[in-house]
């Protein structure tokens, strides 16, 4: 329990911390409510799919500990390390985002086009999790041990990386000139 | 045939002076926006697209029109 709510911690502080910094670097930074919605725009752009790599690679030590019948502590930690980022990510997915700015600068950060790329984005999510779900079930069938805990995990990778890629990938298109 | 919305956008928007920045703030929109429709990437709703013409001083069928 004890390595569950360190882990759930680090979880949290890890995204604290980021934003914070992200903080501390803009005020140096003078700018206009458009120029800042353009600004952070870009950088989302940028983010969503390393924020997809770092998620998956935190799966990395989830799968070399998927066939090992006995938990380690240190296992705990990891797993809600990995449920924090996975809440933290479906609100940002779920919501404006950018949580720390000004509600106006947030409300011109989801115009039209971001909305739209956020819906596509969670349609393949969503698509995404019904396909790993599909395979999770297919694979119980040929007498595969996948636990609750195991299945939920890999149903959730897969729809919450897919989403943050797509979208990510529509951004960065989007900002693309002809 | 696919039918696709075009539009003149960027040809009255140099015509005025104006950036994409500087248009995306008279709508209230990122300058993103703006490049997506711009270059038919994006199909703006009603709303924008009524926005875009009434900022680039036109009617919205003098700046969108379906192409097939």
């Amino acid at each position: 329990m004890k390595a569950f709510l360190i882990g759930l911690l680090m979880g949290f502080g890890a995204v604290l911390a980021i934003a914070v910094v992200m903080k501390v670097r803009q005020r140096n930074m003078p700018m206009s409510v458009a120029e800042k919605a353009d600004y952070l725009s870009t950088r989302r752009a940028r983010m969503l799919p390393a924020l997809a790599v770092i998620f998956l690679s935190q799966q990395a030590t989830f799968l070399s500990t998927i066939s090992s019948s006995a938990p380690h502590s240190a296992d705990g930690a990891k797993i809600s390390a990995w449920l924090a980022l996975s809440i933290i990510l479906l609100f940002a997915l779920s919501t404006k985002g950018f949580w720390f700015e000004r509600k106006e600068v947030r409300d011109l950060l989801d115009d039209e086009n971001t909305r739209s790329n956020r819906n596509d984005g969670m349609r393949w999510g969503f698509l995404s999790s019904m396909a790993a779900a599909i395979a999770v079930y297919a694979l119980t069938l040929f007498d595969a041990m996948v636990t609750a805990r195991d299945a939920v995990h890999i149903v959730m990778t897969a729809g919450i990386a897919v989403a943050l890629i797509r979208w990510g990938l529509l951004e960065r298109r989007a900002l693309r000139d002809a | 045939m696919p039918e696709r919305l075009a539009n003149r956008i960027k040809d009255r928007r140099t015509e005025l002076g104006l950036t994409q920045a500087e248009l995306a703030e008279r709508v209230g929109v990122t300058r993103k926006t703006v490049n997506t429709v711009e270059n038919n990437v994006f199909t703006p709703s009603a709303t924008l697209a009524i926005k875009l013409a009434h900022a680039l001083g036109l009617a919205v069928e003098q700046l969108f029109w379906i192409e097939s």
